[in-house]
């Protein structure tokens, strides 16, 4: 087809008044409508798979349609492996969380909005990872704020809206910078389009091109949650009703880590590699990878709340994420980056869904007051077990593979520079501490003798899409064949 | 051809239709029933009537772009012509055309319903409102600094009887306030284009600009820029000469605070623009620059720290009012053709955004909601108010895909073309902050009880204008090349500045 990624985003944006209407006479009907539809959005988008794998030189499935002539900006719309992962990973998660959503939320007011701004959110989410055009990518990118502001403000836990304005003002802040590193982009090079300007860039002064690259890269490590701006995750990402955390540490923050990959390494990065600069700025990125691995680590280790505790463990993730991004441009480290962040989301976003389960069935949040649930809830149980080992990387789940890339990667890039000796070494400390929050967390919640009585199993569409992330995280480490050749097919510099 | 008289048309049918809404309106008190839909005739056939004038001189200019960078026409013949008045088309002044139309049209539609129309006196303010449309295309058109200045003082002091239309105590003093600030302003004025008269001897733009390019000794100059722009700067309410705007708009009636920022205001703008960039440009004739982009980074930070600490709802938003100054200002101090396509955007935007927030706040004005604690939980009493001023919020913070983001993208854009990004810098700073400040305006919106659950009903009447606006902020915001393909040919007029 033609139009399909035109399309892809088309479906969500015109259905949202559909869904809000049914949601009015049915929230479960409302429900299933955003999963269709973020089914339809997989099938579109599947289509494309062909053109990247056997297409051109570039493997990139391109469309452009007439936008904003003044400002040369085409509305440019493009997948190549990276972002096609990335996309199909994201509408899955919506997938979830949407069915999960039919029972977790039942009960709340207001769902209609619920669902329209769940259905809006994914035009956002989607939307970052398509295009090429920094001006829609911007759009998109502040696209995901507003709904998740007000679904974390809405449906969300304790003091929500506080909760909520720290997520907003973080990531705005961060945003706006990112915002000058574009408006800097397009007055250097006249263009939008980041394989465009990524040429003209070359020729543009080293000293400019700096501070282009350190306000995108700062803008970008606001929305990953990298340490020392992290601040808003655990807030947000614990006060958020279960479906939205499953997206935000699965999807939200990972858009962080692609847009890094994507604008700051493969556009921006490019002219400066060569100088000092360059390489100064990748261990920087790893210093900053390893803080945030261990600060997350170490604060999940000693956290008692329930989903704080993946919350932590999600700054940590992105701290290994970041580590793999400072292994530019290594083919191995940069395929193991991204399908870590395929990987983290599946395993994160079941990890986040199975605690939800647990908080709404039982209606406790501390871990300590939790214990011997594997008998009484075996399927939550098997679930949080299989995202826990997962995240933990131990084979053969999902984190397990991509983990195991990025070292791969690492030893390459210590051939070459003697720096990276000993951030690695670090970084697989760090995977042992993971191991140890999520065996502490699997213990305390499920095994040992059952402390509450009343627990009982989730309900049905809680089940099953846990039972579908479940099945997916353990696919995605026994076969994830077809992901690594996607993002393979991508080649940078 | 355009002659005198196309140019003429606009401002003449303003004035003309002013004087006889006087005598229209009053007979409509005879009418018992249906006496809204005959003032509602009337004024559509005003505006479709003015509308038809503006269009016929785009389409006129349009159908055949005059050779010189501006065409200018003068009133009388040869030996008369340093006593006439010159008239300047391009295609600024016609883009200020025609948005002063479309949004004073829209605002008079709300200021129809808005208005108690038993009250004796709102033929009175509508005729004024008329003139000052008037006045204010006028000024648009202006080709020399005298006549810019009359129909700038004109449409300016001619506002304040909007402000104190209610009679209220606190509203006479307000304008009194900013009656004295525009006497002063327009006293710098005269004196600085007096002497501008004195070292040039001519007072049309473009004769002026070519004198003071030849012109050896600047001293006088400066001093003559000093007294014009601080006069200007007082009418737009540059930091330090802001106090008088948020004390004059909170207690106007909403129908005038929203004309206001969304006429006064930007037309004050525009005329900032159209000396300081046009006739004395930097750096040919004067380097003005830094002294412009501090006064522009001092105008944010006080503004948006105003509203920051601001209760009163209205007054915040007329504090935003202030710190978009300061935004315009990033676009004229770098004098480049993105910076005045970044302003004239941000001047339809900010008018339109601020008309439709006091738009919407005028509706729980009259509700009896003041202060952000008033507003607790109004987003489930009356959603829809509410959803027009969350539209207005984000498209002042500048998100996406609201048309503010666009406005804000070219100004910012403007600043680091323009070599001067530590503005940019401030200023993306200071949109966090005002981010900061609407999201707590939202947060207690929707995020706080109300005090009482019962529900309020709208006047759907005054939200159809408001929800005019809010269209238009998202249509502009997610496709602005409708705009931006109109003021287009403003860069290729900018190289007449060399």
């Amino acid at each position: 087809m033609q139009n399909t990624l035109l399309l892809t985003l088309l479906l969500p944006t015109l259905t949202v008044p559909f869904v809000y209407l049914t949601g009015k006479k049915s929230a479960k009907a409302a429900a299933v409508l955003v999963a269709l539809i973020a089914v339809a959005d997989i099938a579109l988008l599947s289509t494309t798979v062909p053109a990247i794998l056997d297409g051109t030189a570039e493997h990139r499935y391109v469309e452009s349609y007439y936008w904003i002539p003044v400002l040369h900006s085409s509305f440019t719309l493009f997948v190549d492996g990276i972002s096609l992962s990335m996309a199909i990973i994201t509408l899955i998660l919506i997938l979830t969380a949407a069915l999960f959503s039919i029972n977790y939320m039942q009960g709340r007011k207001g769902l209609a909005e619920y669902y329209a701004l769940l259905t809006l959110l994914s035009i956002g989410l989607v939307g970052v990872f398509i295009t090429s055009n920094l001006m829609i990518f911007y759009f998109c990118w502040e696209l995901m704020l507003v709904p998740t502001y007000f679904i974390i403000g809405g449906w969300g836990y304790k003091e929500p809206y506080r909760a909520a304005f720290k997520f907003f003002i973080f990531t705005h802040a961060g945003a706006v910078f990112v915002l000058l590193g574009i408006g800097a982009i397009f007055m250097i090079t006249g263009d939008l389009d980041i394989f465009q300007a990524q040429a003209a860039l070359m020729t543009a002064r080293p000293d400019l091109v700096k501070w282009i690259l350190l306000s995108l890269t700062a803008g970008f490590a606001v929305k990953m949650a990298i340490v020392p701006v992290h601040m808003w995750l655990p807030d947000a990402h614990s006060e958020a009703p279960a479906p939205m955390s499953a997206l935000l540490s699965g999807v939200i923050i990972s858009a962080g880590a692609y847009a890094i990959l994507r604008v700051s390494l493969g556009t921006v990065f490019p002219a400066v590699m060569s100088t000092d600069f360059g390489s100064q700025f990748l261990h920087g990125l790893a210093v900053f990878g390893i803080l945030s691995a261990f600060f997350g680590s170490f604060i999940a280790l000693v956290e008692n709340d329930i989903k704080r505790i993946i919350a932590y463990s999600s700054i940590a993730h992105m701290g290994y994420v970041l580590f793999g991004l400072s292994l530019f441009p290594h083919q191995e480290a940069m395929t193991g980056t991204v399908l870590h962040l395929v990987n983290h989301a599946a395993s994160k976003g079941l990890f986040f869904l199975s605690a939800g389960a647990i908080m709404k069935q039982l209606e406790i949040r501390d871990i300590r007051e939790m214990g011997g649930l594997a008998g009484q809830m075996p399927i939550t149980a098997t679930a949080s077990t299989t995202a826990a080992l997962s995240i933990a990387g131990i084979p053969p789940f999902a984190c397990f593979i991509s983990e195991f890339l990025i070292f791969v990667g690492a030893f390459q890039a210590i051939s070459n520079d003697n720096f990276y000796l000993l951030p690695t070494a670090l970084m697989l400390i760090a995977t042992v501490l993971s191991l140890a929050y999520a065996l502490r967390y699997v213990s305390h919640v499920f095994l040992g003798s059952a402390k509450l009585e009343k627990a009982k199993e989730a309900p049905s569409s809680m089940k099953s899409a846990m039972a579908l992330l479940t099945a997916l995280v353990i696919l995605l480490g026994v076969w994830p064949t077809f992901f690594i050749q996607l993002i393979n097919t991508v080649h940078f510099v | 051809m355009i002659g005198i008289l196309d140019v003429f048309l606009p401002i003449i049918s303003c004035v003309l239709f002013s004087l006889l809404t006087i005598p229209i309106v009053k007979a409509t008190h005879k009418i018992k029933s249906k006496r809204n839909a005959v003032i509602l005739i009337w004024f559509l056939m005003v505006f479709i009537t003015v509308a038809i004038t503006v269009a016929n001189l785009a389409i006129k200019y349009y159908e055949q772009p005059p050779p010189q960078p501006f065409l200018s026409i003068t009133l009388a013949a040869e030996q008369f012509a340093i006593f006439s008045s010159v008239f300047m088309i391009d295609a600024i002044s016609i883009y200020m055309a025609i948005i002063f139309t479309f949004i004073s049209a829209i605002v008079f539609l709300y200021s129809i319903f808005y208005l108690d129309p038993d009250k004796r006196l709102s033929e009175r303010y509508y005729s004024i409102m008329l003139i000052i449309i008037g006045c204010i295309i006028g000024a648009a058109f202006s080709g020399d600094l005298l006549t810019l200045f009359i129909f700038w003082e004109a449409s300016a002091a001619g506002s304040s009887f909007l402000m104190l239309h209610q009679k209220k105590p606190e509203s006479m003093h307000a304008t009194l306030k900013y009656l004295v600030m525009i006497i002063i302003a327009s006293a710098f004025i005269v004196y600085g284009l007096s002497i501008v008269y004195g070292i040039t001897g001519t007072l049309n733009f473009w004769a002026v600009k070519q004198a003071l390019i030849a012109l050896a000794d600047k001293h006088l100059l400066i001093i003559a820029f000093v007294f014009i722009a601080a006069g200007y700067a007082i009418e737009a309410a540059v930091v330090p000469f802001h106090m008088w705007l948020p004390d004059a708009y909170t207690p106007a009636p909403a129908s005038s605070a929203a004309f206001l920022s969304a006429l006064i205001d930007q037309g004050s703008y525009y005329i900032l623009l159209r000396v300081l960039i046009y006739i004395l440009t930097p750096p040919t004739i004067l380097d003005w620059t830094l002294m412009l982009a501090v006064l522009s980074a001092l105008t944010m930070v006080v503004g948006n720290l105003l509203a920051l600490t601001e209760k009163n709802v209205k007054r915040l938003i007329a504090n935003i009012c202030i710190a978009d100054v300061g935004y315009n200002l990033i676009a004229i101090t770098s004098v480049t053709p993105l910076g005045i396509m970044g302003n004239l955007y941000f001047f339809l935007i900010g008018g339109l955004t601020t008309a439709l927030s006091f738009m919407a706040v005028g509706i729980l004005n009259r509700k009896g909601f003041e202060t952000l604690d008033d507003f607790s939980g109004i987003g489930r009493k009356m959603p829809f108010t509410s959803l027009a001023l969350l539209f207005g919020a984000f498209s002042f913070a500048g998100i996406p895909p609201l048309a503010g983001f666009i406005a804000k993208y070219l100004v910012f854009t403007s600043a680091i073309e323009g070599n001067l990004s530590w503005l940019a810098v401030i200023g993306v700073l200071t949109s966090i902050i005002q981010a900061a400040y609407l999201l707590r305006l939202i947060n207690y919106m929707f995020g706080k009880a109300p005090k009482e659950e019962t529900k309020i009903r709208e006047p759907k009447k005054l939200l159809i204008p408001i929800f005019i606006f809010v269209t238009a902020i998202i249509v502009l915001g997610i496709y602005p090349t409708i705009i931006l393909n109109l003021i287009e040919p403003v860069i290729q007029q900018f190289p007449f500045v060399p």
